[in-house]
This record gives structure tokens, sequence and C-alpha cells, in this order.
């Protein structure tokens, strides 16, 4: 197990922005799932070592980070962040920008060193633009410019706030496929709002509500949690969680109760999210 | 290296996008020019560390100036000049010599075909054996100053000179040319 | 006649290349080549290509990498490891522009103390200790933040990154302000006592922005001390606030401060909040 939370808590000024949190996390892809405001920030920063909680115990590639300096440095070697905004020092290339992370990251060595940015910019394709000025990049490319970074020295345990912000979806299919071979032998925590992204790449998905793990499972389990709850008819079905219009004709709904005659739609992740979450969620709350 | 650049964008537009930070630009624009250059250059001085040195140098200032590249002449040009010019004052430092072509005896087991000769014939008429009775020194400058494209200053700093001598010798010898010629094909020469 | 259909035969590039041409025919091929891109094309493979790859990968490293700053690079060559050069290459305060704000601020102090001959130390004695703290605020790098907290989760580490970055910044300022000052009228001492309240603020920032944040904890120490050296230059001798007595203060400060600091980072729960 790459990463084990048991009991970790964390308030903001008296707010609690996580409560009881018990994880483990092995190799492979998970996805966290949650509603704004739900704390998936807050725990990615976490187990980034960004903050530490108020209470619980964290382990991290078999490192306790709290335990002292070396414990907390050990733990970092195999680390790659990403946080969910980045900033950038005016007047850095794209290439110097990975750079200045991999010496923050110990690559020492001048040839290694610059092999190695080569190599991650490369994987995000952007090996034509490591001249280029990151404020000269277009939201999308720098957000790659961050993953890029944060595969340096291809870490144990790849953290990511929402990383497919901004980027089409040719250049998300490439973040999946890249993300699915760092998933061999690391792993890799990615936050999203798209669902697409949990079921296309993901083997395990978590969903916070309110600073508490609502589920934690793998993906097929939870889809297959919304089996017969979701209801093609030619209009919505009554306290249905959510409807829209199928491409395929009629109407879609997620929940409720179907009058006869409506079918049974095999369930999706963005289907099961939603029953998980609840019309609050929906609702687009804060 | 062995791919051909592709022929459809052109030097303008490359360099453009090599002033607004693309590599990929910058490495098109090298594989259609590094090979003459550097071939260019290893005639005026068989030193190769000194040719490498320059061909990197000369693309650095091809890469940082690229967005101050007015687009008055070609690429190519713009570049020979600065690749030139980096080469002599270099050589300078070191107190080496720029190999000055051999202008002198014949070459060596190669004969023209009739093909080529057409070259010849095209670019500088009867011109060849014209070239071929200067003498040295008046060679010398019409090398530096028609051929190379140096100004009549860099070609006295180039050649140990005067600038005054270098002006007086390519006015003589454009004269004497003048003078064994009907066409004047050679530019700068009218 | 143009050459737009004139093409140089294979043979006749390769004799070119390998320097068997004579001078007019290679001036001749040279003058079109300089026109004709598709001959240009024709010399690519007739170049070694270890030749043409040594010189790429040159450009490749001097395009990616940029040059480091006149500075940077001066240190270097005096044995500034090349990893921390790259570090203190990015960091605001190192800029020139800054550093010569600095100075001249400094200069101009220096002067308006020396033609009040001696009687108002006060103008230099508040900025020189000012200087050296500001640029290690500014080393903190505020305009940063969302950046700073990705680098606070790096083996390197925020708090050993502006501990490497505050000793640049003094290693720069404080020789240069001890030359100004030792251009002051009066006693001599006062030239190398300003360092007292100097170095002891840096620790006392240090612990301060520990709680505050850097711009506000710079903020506070540099009222506190304009208060002080005021107050001071209003009634009492103008060397008052870096004699004796007061340097024994200053010192005991920055120990708390110092002390402080040690005791916030053993408490490791607080993670990236000490520094």
């Amino acid at each position: 197990m790459n990463v084990q939370l048991t009991g970790v808590a964390k308030s903001y000024g008296g707010t609690p922005a996580l409560q009881d949190i018990d994880l483990e996390i092995g190799t492979g892809v998970t996805g966290l799932l949650g509603p704004n405001g739900a704390g998936k920030t807050t725990l990615l920063r976490i187990i980034a070592t960004s903050i530490a909680p108020d209470r619980g115990k964290v382990r991290l590639l078999g490192h306790d980070p709290h335990r002292g300096h070396a414990e907390l440095v050990a733990a970092r070697r195999g680390l790659g962040y990403l946080p969910q905004e980045l900033g950038y020092p005016a007047d850095m290339s794209t290439f110097g920008f990975v750079e200045y992370l991999a010496v923050l990251k110990e690559w020492n060595d001048r040839r290694a060193r610059q092999q190695e940015v080569r190599r991650v910019l490369g994987l995000v394709d952007l090996a034509d633009l490591a001249g280029k000025r990151v404020s000269k990049l277009s939201g999308g490319q720098r957000r790659r410019v961050g993953l890029a970074q944060a595969l340096l020295g291809d870490p144990a345990l790849l953290v990511l706030d929402e990383p497919t912000t901004g980027l089409d979806p040719a250049q998300r299919a490439t973040l999946r496929r890249t993300l699915s071979v760092a998933a061999r032998q690391s792993s890799v925590l990615l936050s999203t709002h798209q669902t697409e992204d949990v079921a296309a790449v993901c083997d395990r998905v978590i969903v916070l509500v309110g600073g508490r793990v609502a589920h934690d499972g793998d993906v097929a389990g939870f889809v297959a949690s919304a089996r017969d709850r979701v209801w093609l008819h030619d209009r919505p079905v009554a306290d249905a969680v959510a409807t829209w219009r199928d491409p395929a004709g009629g109407v879609r709904s997620v929940g409720g109760t179907p009058p006869t005659g409506a079918q049974a739609a095999p369930p999706t992740v963005e289907d099961a999210y939603l029953l998980l979450v609840g019309p609050a969620a929906v609702e687009g709350a804060a | 290296m062995g791919m051909e650049a592709p022929a459809e964008v052109e030097d303008a537009v490359l360099l453009r996008a090599a002033a607004d930070g693309d590599l990929g630009a910058v490495r098109v624009l090298y594989e259609r020019h590094a090979p003459w250059l550097t071939a260019r250059l290893m005639r005026r001085c068989n030193d190769r560390e000194v040719v490498v040195d320059v061909v990197q140098d000369t693309f650095l200032a091809m890469w940082q100036d690229a967005a101050t590249w007015r687009s008055d002449g070609e690429v190519a040009g713009w570049l020979w000049g600065i690749a030139f010019r980096r080469m002599v004052s270099r050589l300078r430092q070191r107190k080496q010599t720029v190999l000055m072509p051999e202008w002198d005896g014949a070459a060596t087991g190669l004969l023209p075909a009739a093909e080529d000769q057409v070259l010849l014939d095209v670019e500088y008429g009867d011109l060849g054996t014209a070239l071929r009775r200067l003498s040295p020194e008046f060679r010398a400058v019409v090398q530096a100053c028609v051929l190379d494209g140096l100004t009549t200053r860099e070609a006295s700093r180039l050649l140990g000179v005067r600038e005054n001598t270098v002006k007086t010798r390519l006015h003589r010898a454009k004269a004497q040319l003048r003078g064994s010629l009907a066409d004047l094909r050679l530019e700068g020469l009218t | 006649m143009s050459t737009t259909t004139w093409h140089a035969d294979p043979n006749l590039l390769r004799a070119y290349v390998e320097g068997r041409l004579d001078a007019v025919l290679s001036a001749s091929l040279e003058r079109h080549v300089d026109a004709c891109a598709h001959c240009r094309s024709q010399i690519g493979p007739l170049v070694e290509v270890p030749v043409l790859e040594e010189a790429w990968s040159g450009i490749r490293t001097g395009i990616e990498s940029g040059r480091l700053p006149l500075l940077v690079r001066l240190a270097q060559r005096l044995g500034l490891p090349e990893p921390t050069g790259i570090l203190l290459a990015a960091t605001a305060s190192l800029r020139l522009t800054w550093l010569t704000g600095g100075l001249v601020t400094l200069c101009f102090v220096t002067l308006a103390s020396i033609l009040a001959d001696g009687a108002a130390l006060w103008p230099f004695l508040l900025v020189a200790p000012l200087v050296p703290v500001l640029g290690v605020a500014v080393s903190y790098g505020p305009a940063e933040e969302p950046f700073e907290a990705l680098t606070v989760t790096t083996p390197y580490g925020r708090a050993r990154l502006i501990m490497v970055r505050t000793l640049a910044v003094l290693t720069l300022t404080l020789p240069a302000a001890a030359l100004l000052g030792l251009t002051l009228p009066g006693p001599a001492w006062v030239a190398v006592a300003w360092l007292g309240p100097a170095l002891a603020m840096i620790p006392l920032l240090l612990a301060l922005a520990s709680l505050t944040g850097p711009r506000l904890a710079a903020s506070l120490l540099s009222l506190g001390w304009t208060g002080l050296v005021l107050f001071a230059a209003r009634d009492l001798p103008s060397t008052w606030p870096v004699e004796g007595t007061q340097q024994v203060a200053y010192l005991t400060l920055a120990l708390l401060a110092a002390a402080f600091l040690w005791v916030r980072s053993q408490r490791t729960q607080q993670i990236g909040v000490a520094l």
C-alpha cells in the first residue's frame, strides 16, 4: 500500500474540511470525485505533504512524514504533485520551469537532469515549446507543463488535482494513456469533475461528500450500484435526481420511481455518482 | 537527421514561429540550412571545432534575433551573414587565418561536365577566366566583399589591411574585371 | 538566364563539400546555392551527421536552458554549485534592478549622513539594516504563492530554499553596505555596528513571517525599526541605536526568534508553516 490514512481530519478555522478519513491506496489509478467543497483538494494536499492534518495518521510509501524531517524528505522523494492552481515565476521558459523543479527534486547532474526534463516534456507533447515562455502558453498547455514536472523521476505516488482541466478531448486521451502507463508501477491519485475520466482510466473510485468518504471501491462495482435505477422513457421520471435528453431519443432519468413502460438503461459512472451525491450536488452546491 | 524538411512551410514562416518560441521550427530551419552553412564554412576554415561553434552561435543568434528580422531578402543570405561574421571574429580572436579558397591551379581530377559548365556560364559568364587573372590581393578582396558579402571595414579587419587599401583594391579589381569582359553578370561589379 | 531550372548534380556537390572544387567553381556554386532551396537540401546528406548533431545539441541546450543571469554565472565561476545557481536565478530579489535600487538608496542615505557631518547618522542607521531585511523578505517570492505551494512538497523543500536565498541576498548586500558605512563620519565602529540590528532582524523576520507571512512581517519590522531610530534621533545621541546596551537587546531578541523557529520546526505537525 503506497498511501494509508487513518482517522485523518482537518479543519479550517472551525469549519471541518475532512472528517474521519480512512483510506488505503495501492498501485493503479484511483479517481477522486465529489462536489465542490467536499474536501478533495484538502485531501490531496495532505497526501502530497503540502499541509498537515489536525488529527490522524498518514503513511506514505512506507514512511511517516510527521515523524521528523528525514522521514518527510524520504516520502517526498517518491512523490509527484500537481496542485489545483499553479503559479509560474515571470520570465521562465517551459524547459526552465520544469528544470527548476527537477533541481528541487535533487537532480543535480546536469546532463541527466536535462535529459529527464526533455523526457517528461515529450510525454506531455510539449517538446517543441520547450523554449517558449510559460506566460505565453495557453491554459491547457500550462496544465501540461504542471503535469510534466509531476512526472519527473517516475514517482511511485502521483497526486494530481484536476489534471484534465482545460484539456481538449484529444489531449485528455493522451493524458489518460500516460497515466495508465505510469500506473503500472505507481499509485496515481487524481481528482476530477469529469466522470468520463474515471470511467476511462481509473481502477478505483473514491467519492467524498461533505468531508467524508461516501464510497470507496472499484469502478465496476460503483457503476453496478446504479443498475436498475436509471431509466429511459419518453418523458422525465418523477422524483428523478437528474434528467436529460438522451442522444438516442427519449429522456434519461437517474433515480426516481419509473412509470410502466420505462426501460432500464445501462448505468454509467456519472449515474452512480449522481445517485450517491443526491440532488443537492446537482444544484451545484458550492 | 536524414529527414527531408517539409517543403511547404516557408523559411519566413518558420522564423516567425521560432520568434514565438517554437523549438520545432528552429529544428526544421536547422535541417534546411545547417548543412550548406557547415560546408561553406568548412571551405573557409578547416578547423572542425571552430565550425561547430560558429554554427551553434549562428542558430542561437537566429533564435534570439528572430523577432527582429525584417522580411527583406532571404533567410539563407541572412544566416550566412551571421555565420561568416562570427567565424571571422572568432578566428581573429584566436589569431588564426581564414582559409582563402584556392584560386590557382586546376581542380584536381575534376573537370566539370558539360552541364556544369552551364553553371559557370550562367553565373559568371567569362568571369571565371578574368577572376583567375587577378592578382592574389585583388582576388582576396573580391572574395571577401563581393562573394562573401562583407563590408569594406570587415574585409579590412579580416585581411589585416587598412580599409582604404581594401577600397582601392576593390575598385581596381572591379575595373580590371570590367575591362576584361563583355558580360557583367556578377552582382556588385556594375 | 535564370538558374531556377538548373540544379547541381550530386557529384559536383560532393566535390564541393569535400573541398575538391576550385575557387571559381566553388564561388559559382555558392552563388547558386544562396538562391536555390533545392540544392541546399541536396547538401544535407553529404555533410557528416556527427558534426551536425553535435552542433544541434548545443543549440537545443542553449535554447532550452536559456542564459542564467550574469550575477549567477559569475558566482558559478567562483564555485557556486550549478543546481544552486539555477534556484537562485529565479529569485526576484537577486535581480539586478533590485540590487541596484537598494544600493542607490544606500548611497543616498550615506551621502545624507556625511553631509550632516556626523550630527545625524540616523538616515544611514535607518536604511542600512533594512536593506538586507527587505531583500530577504522579497526572496520569499510573495508574487509566486501558488508556486510555493508546490515547492514545499519537494525533497529540497521550501525552508532550505529560503535559507539559500537569504544567504545569497546577505552575501550581496552586506559587504556593499559595510563599505558605504566606512565612509561615514563619526566613530569608526559605527561602520560595523549597524550590522548588529541588521543581522538580528533576519531571524526576527523569519520568525514573524512564519506567523504572519513575509510581507506583513517585513512591514512590521520596518515600522518598528523606523519608529525606534526616529524616536532616538530626537533627544538621544546619534549613535544610540547601535550602542552596546541596544546591541545586547537585539542579540537577545534574535536568539529568542531563533529558538522560536527551532521549536516550531520540531513540531513537524506544522509542515510548511515554520518557514
